[in-house]
């Protein structure tokens, strides 16, 4: 067929088809302009410090910067007994560069992540070392202080050898690798982060069903129900999600609490004894009636704004076909509901993961989550590139359950309105 | 007219950079303690150095502090701190160091300040501010006749039902494990920290918390600020909280709540201050902290709140000023966790122990706490 068409020109003699195309280039150009702004956006506040992150979570050149000969003259040390002469001499001869230039304080606190203890024996070491003689220093070094003789503050500094490494998302996952590069587990008493994670899809979970179960009938009331009532309700809905997250968890803490309003009601009307008040806050129930109220509009209006499209007329239809209410509704309403459903489950899961202010204040220690953990080392222990690992782990997971959801039901399915 | 409105804008313009440049910012706990610092030695050395200076509030910890460096902007001078964060930040090279005897005035009797501090500084960053004092408290009105006395009763839930309220980090809860234990504290609590340098005792003290929170009895809320311990035993919320012996005495003898508190196996701590280096006026800062921290100024701010000044000639000056308290007759001196009343069995918190260890211990507390 193309063949026998001529080829059609415009009016100033350029095939169609080209001219076609350019006009297509140029509106595609004009639309990229248009997007430009928000891919910039995107691109500084949102890509860049995600790829910061990454690189401050492996970046350990800090160390290797501070110790140069001292890792070269390791190289050659296996690491089982004391390390030899040379490289006692070669970390004095760096350590004195170190003082002079007033870093062996940053270096002290890097050393004490690898390993406890390094802060003192540090700072005691640079007070000595200025009447240190010449020669023999390995006999000296190991006089200031018994660990400085203790072969694993040696090896912990030879773990730290490496320019990059990944030791800390090994950390992340309760790991470490040893000396013959072997990967093995902390000790019990040192294991947290597992159990965190653990904890953090379940309550993660459990918020995402209650927030579910809750908000359906909410949204079929609100897509059903006359304008003058389900104006009322959305009301209702909506003016707790335009009320600051931390008014709304403090109200939580007021009405949770063992001298609260609910526990007050409930030995008013008799039904808990005075001496046997409910707890209900500083523990994961606290975390769970918290996190779902808050969470609930997330659920309740992808879902309402996908139920509205339904037509009654379906469900009619069904009924006049013969069917009973419940399967008209399992046959016909649900199916057509998922991709609210859908689009609700991933942004309450998703909000749910990484939440940190709600479980901090009525959490407890039981009713804390990963991020709680991410914010400690924040804060506390300083160890930034700890946090990055694990707030890198977070968004890896986050977008593992947005992989997994794409190919069960298909993002397509998704509906926000 | 047009002029005249454009010159007095830029003359508007100028005031307000040249008032907010020169104010000096301190960085502190907020709550009652802030309010002492402020009117007890922040105004009076702002009214004299003719410089205004900001209080604002933070939890501790030199996160903030090292984000505001790592972002370029600085906006804190001074910083009320755990001695252990005065290593940490002086070895960080956040923090100014000092040349003690010319930053700081001497006595009113001409002892030099290094002389008339109690004890030498932590690191070359500090200059001493208050001593407090970790006590345990309890709410008078809800105990019951019985009454707890010494540290053991905070961990004796058999005889004291009810969950107990303590802080959210390991710091204080081992050492008052182990002088619970029996453990004599020693001289300054030495006793207390050989048994945590080895592993046997540190596991001992973390399971004896562990142990407090687990019993049905008892049960733990942590709390992380100040104003919080207080808070916990009016609610009725806890039995018994650990918390700072400030706090306490500002909500017993301040707001009349019926609080008491226990001095049994006090763990008394310092406080300090340091001066941001590269904050946005560290000249003025330096001669803030300087004002603030002289005989007179420390003596100040325990006329608003039971914390003890660091210098011996400010003792003088509320011995001789008695009742010193801002009510005008409370007598001050045995408020303060110094007291011979209040020392019979103490121990001090050792900064160089947590700086050390800090990180290992934390790594245990944690892992025990997300077990409960």
């Amino acid at each position: 067929m193309s063949s026998e068409t001529q080829k059609i020109l415009t009016t100033d003699g350029i095939p169609l088809e080209v001219s076609l195309k350019k006009v297509e280039r140029r509106n595609k150009f004009k639309a990229f302009l248009l997007v430009a702004p928000l891919l910039l956006f995107l691109l500084i506040v949102y890509i860049s410090p995600i790829i910061g992150m990454l690189f401050n979570s492996v970046d350990d050149r800090m160390v290797t910067n501070a110790l140069p000969k001292t890792f070269i003259a390791m190289e050659k040390w296996d690491g089982k007994d004391l390390p030899s002469e040379e490289v006692f001499e070669a970390f004095y001869i760096d350590f004195q560069k170190l003082i002079e230039e007033e870093r062996d304080g940053k270096l002290s606190t890097q050393l004490n992540y690898e390993k406890n203890g390094f802060k003192s024996i540090i700072k005691k070491l640079r007070r000595k070392s200025k009447s240190f003689e010449e020669g023999n220093y390995k006999e000296q070094i190991m006089a200031v202080h018994e660990r400085w003789a203790n072969v694993e503050y040696w090896r912990a500094i030879k773990r730290r050898a490496p320019a990059y490494s990944y030791s800390k998302y090994l950390k992340g996952v309760d790991m470490y690798q040893n000396e013959s590069g072997r990967f093995v587990q902390v000790e019990e008493d040192r294991r947290i982060y597992k159990k965190l994670w653990v904890r953090t899809l379940k309550i993660a979970f459990y918020v995402t069903l209650f927030c579910f179960l809750m908000a359906y009938p909410i949204a079929h009331l609100l897509a059903t129900l006359p304008l003058k009532y389900s104006n009322l309700l959305m009301i209702c809905v909506l003016l707790p999600f335009w009320t600051s997250l931390l008014v709304r968890t403090a109200s939580w803490m007021i009405l949770l609490q063992q001298q609260g309003v609910i526990n007050d009601f409930l030995v008013w009307i008799g039904l808990v004894a005075d001496d046997k008040r409910l707890v209900m806050m500083y523990n994961e129930t606290g975390t769970y009636i918290a996190m779902t109220q808050i969470l609930l509009p997330f659920m309740v209006l992808p879902l309402y704004s996908v139920m509205k499209t339904i037509s009654p007329s379906l469900v009619r239809a069904g009924k006049s076909l013969g069917g009973t209410p419940f399967i008209t509704f399992w046959k016909v309403y649900f199916p057509l509901t998922i991709p609210g459903i859908g689009a609700g489950s991933l942004l309450v899961f998703i909000l749910a993961i990484g939440y940190y202010i709600t479980p901090e204040l009525v959490g407890g220690a039981s009713g804390t989550l990963i991020s709680n953990q991410i914010a400690y080392h924040m804060k506390y222990t300083l160890d930034w590139s700890f946090a990055s690992a694990m707030g890198l782990m977070l968004l890896t997971g986050v977008l593992a359950v947005y992989w997994v959801y794409n190919k069960l039901v298909g993002i397509d399915n998704i509906k926000l309105g | 007219m047009r002029k005249l409105s454009k010159l007095l804008l830029t003359l508007v313009f100028a005031l307000s950079i040249s008032s907010t440049s020169y104010a000096v910012t301190v960085a502190s706990w907020g709550g009652a303690y802030t309010e002492s610092q402020k009117l007890g030695y922040g105004d009076p050395a702002a009214k004299k150095l003719g410089i205004s200076i900001n209080w604002v509030d933070y939890s501790g910890g030199l996160s903030e502090v090292k984000a505001q460096k790592a972002a370029g902007k600085i906006t804190w001078d001074i910083m009320d701190v755990f001695a252990m964060d005065t290593i940490n930040g002086c070895d960080e090279g956040l923090f100014v160091k000092f040349d003690f005897d010319k930053d700081f005035p001497a006595a009113p009797d001409g002892t030099k300040a290094s002389k008339d501090f109690f004890t030498s500084m932590p690191s070359k960053c500090a200059v001493g501010n208050i001593l407090y004092s970790w006590t345990y408290a309890y709410n008078d009105a809800k105990i019951g006749s019985k009454k707890p006395k010494t540290i053991k009763d905070f961990f004796d839930t058999k005889n004291f039902p009810g969950k107990r309220g303590i802080y959210k980090s390991a710091m204080h809860n081992i050492e008052m494990a182990v002088a619970a234990s029996g453990t004599r504290p020693g001289k300054g609590g030495k006793n207390i920290y050989k048994k945590l340098s080895k592993a046997k005792g540190l596991d001992a003290a973390i399971k004896k918390v562990e142990a407090l929170c687990k019993d049905p009895n008892g049960g733990c809320v942590f709390w992380s600020a100040g104003a919080k311990p207080p808070e916990l035993l009016m609610q009725g919320e806890v039995v018994m909280a650990t918390g700072w012996n400030g706090r306490f005495f500002n909500a017993e003898v301040g707001e009349n709540a019926p609080l008491k508190q226990v001095w049994d196996a006090q763990g008394l701590d310092y406080q300090y201050m340091v001066v941001v280096k590269g904050g946005p006026n560290e000249a003025n800062a330096m001669k803030a902290i300087a004002e603030m921290t002289s005989a007179e100024g420390l003596a100040g701010s325990a006329k608003y709140i039971a914390y003890a000044p660091w210098r011996k000639s400010s003792l003088k000056i509320i011995e001789k000023g008695e009742p010193w308290y801002k009510d005008g007759k409370t007598n001050m001196m045995e408020q303060m966790p110094t007291h011979p009343n209040n020392t019979q069995n103490y121990f001090l918190l050792d900064p160089l122990f947590w700086a050390d260890n800090g990180t290992e211990i934390g790594e245990k507390w944690e892992a025990m706490k997300s077990g409960l």
